[in-house]
């Protein structure tokens, strides 16, 4: 599992266009929160995630890759996972640069400890956003686990669109929308969350459900998945 | 042992999608034997050694490897696999790409370094090279480190496809090194090749696959060989002697537009006994070998 982490930031780190885009990404939300775009929350940094998650999984199947490492005594779970971890410490890394980052510059050019840039509030904006695109990753995990290249994008694209179509005329229907709603895309105030404030609330439980749910089913089609490779 | 009974695979659901790639196919490849899988583009060999790894479930039919499932972690543990193309991280460098591997197969971390070096070594790629991301190398140099890794942990099982692609007549010669060590030392090898000649010259058994159909199976090697055929090229003006004196001897030679004799032979020994006939007779010998020739079966089953 540790070796399938460290892949995954490897290839991610380790991708010239892809630290340039991330860089770009941390500077223009560092600079925006300095002009104090920032008051709620971080607004470019979120975008990093579906760089860091989209095609996890399909990638290695078109490449190949995928079955040289199931030659090995490795067991599809702990790979997918350990592409679910990878994507994990990736984005955290991520948030962690940028929020030291923005610490700095705002602590550089106001010469004073700005409140809206004070370590506590950065902190709880990384966790916010952590939790948050951890989320965004397992359903992209999922997707990634059937859909070619960055199909997964899409796949999460079309699932929050049916899940926010317009009110339903019949009741039922706009009821049985509503529940979906809450329970696949669950809104959690993380913010609130993180300072103690309802962590074991209803709202946190269908977090932890769905992801749980989007996992779960990532780990079942994932292993009944063939991979066909080269050509006979 | 790997046992393969009735396999059967089709690939799409409906009408012109539909391929049926595996129709069958039942074989066995016994401990330390090196069979060779041949049949032109398209008729399932690829789709068989996916079956064989556990990449595909076959629709029909079972694969066993020593009674197990061939995704068994056991027999993965056992594993080396090389594919056609080799297709990994490229921002990875060779020697990140080796150790990577090395880990997966349960190896030490603290023995990483020697054991990618050592493996680097014997398909002859160069310390710098292994500095390199693999996005610099070419496709032979692609085929070696695929091949190192192949044969990281000394595998019992090695699944190898297309090997010496892409590769230069001296990495043809490595390649056929290390394949032919890996059986010295008793691993079991399953090589997917269209280099006949090559295949000739490690396997023991080939079989002719075409339209997902085991339909031939030829043993190159040992007492047991069911295909041996003898060559001889002598001048051209000797040629019909040459005829003569192989016939007296009970042969049923066969004269080829090159000048060349070729006949069936039982073993060595009667190749022997034509090089020494033809010795006796003053008939100036130019060639002489035994070959299973697969071109040959090659193009015999293509015509069928």
């Amino acid at each position: 599992m540790i070796e399938m982490v460290r892949r995954y930031v490897r290839q991610k780190y380790g991708s010239p266009g892809l630290l340039v885009a991330l860089g770009i990404l941390a500077l223009i939300e560092t600079f925006t929160f300095a002009n104090g775009g920032g008051r709620g929350g971080f607004v470019i940094a979120p975008w990093a995630i579906f760089l860091l998650a989209a095609g996890s999984v399909s990638r290695d199947v078109s490449s190949g890759a995928l079955q040289m490492i199931l030659s090995r005594p490795i067991r599809r779970t702990e790979y997918l996972f350990g592409r679910y971890l990878g994507i994990l410490v990736s984005y955290g890394l991520f948030l962690a640069v940028t929020s030291a980052l923005i610490f700095l510059v705002v602590h550089l050019t106001t010469g004073s400890a700005a409140e809206d840039a004070s370590p506590l509030r950065l902190v709880l904006l990384a966790g916010d956003n952590f939790l948050t695109g951890a989320f965004q990753a397992a359903i992209l995990l999922m997707f990634s686990t059937f859909l070619p290249g960055i199909a997964d994008l899409l796949g999460l694209l079309v699932l929050f669109l049916v899940l926010h179509l317009p009110p339903w005329n019949k009741t039922w229907l706009r009821n049985a929308a509503d529940a979906a709603r809450e329970n696949l895309l669950p809104q959690v105030s993380w913010n609130e969350a993180l300072r103690g404030e309802g962590i074991l609330g209803a709202a946190t439980g269908r977090w932890v459900f769905a992801l749980t749910v989007y996992l779960v089913l990532a780990a079942v089609i994932f292993s009944r998945r063939e991979l066909p490779y080269g050509q006979d | 042992m790997i046992a393969v009974s009735g396999v059967s695979k089709t690939f799409g659901r409906f009408g012109a999608r539909r391929v049926k790639a595996l129709d069958g196919v039942s074989l066995e490849v016994r401990r330390g034997e090196a069979l060779g899988l041949i049949g032109p583009n398209g008729a399932g060999k690829t789709t068989l050694l996916s079956c064989l790894l556990g990449f595909l479930r076959p629709d029909g039919g079972t694969i066993t490897v020593d009674g197990k499932a061939p995704d068994d972690l056991s027999v993965r543990a056992r594993t080396g696999y090389l594919p056609e193309r080799l297709g990994f991280d490229r921002d990875l460098p060779g020697r990140a790409f080796l150790a990577f591997h090395w880990r997966l197969a349960g190896g030490a971390r603290n023995r990483a370094k020697a054991e990618v070096e050592a493996a680097a070594d014997r398909v002859g790629l160069e310390r710098p090279a292994l500095a390199r991301p693999l996005r610099g190398y070419s496709r032979g140099m692609l085929q070696r480190i695929g091949l190192a890794q192949a044969l990281l942990h000394d595998p019992e099982l090695l699944f190898l496809d297309e090997p010496a692609s892409g590769t230069d007549p001296r990495g043809v010669a490595l390649v056929r090194e290390r394949i032919l060590e890996a059986k010295a030392r008793g691993a079991t090898i399953v090589l997917n090749s269209h280099q006949l000649a090559e295949v000739e010259k490690v396997c023991d058994r080939v079989v002719f696959i075409d339209s997902g159909r085991l339909t031939k199976s030829e043993t190159l090697r040992g007492d047991s060989a069911t295909r041996r055929r003898g060559l001889v090229r002598v001048s051209a003006a000797g040629l019909a002697a040459a005829a003569s004196v192989l016939s007296r001897e009970g042969f049923e030679p066969n004269a080829d537009a090159n000048g060349s004799l070729r006949f069936p032979v039982g073993s060595d020994d009667d190749m022997a006994r034509a090089i020494r006939a033809l010795a006796l007779a003053d008939i100036p010998l130019y060639e002489a070998k035994v070959s299973a020739e697969l071109e040959e079966l090659f193009s015999e089953k293509a015509r069928a």
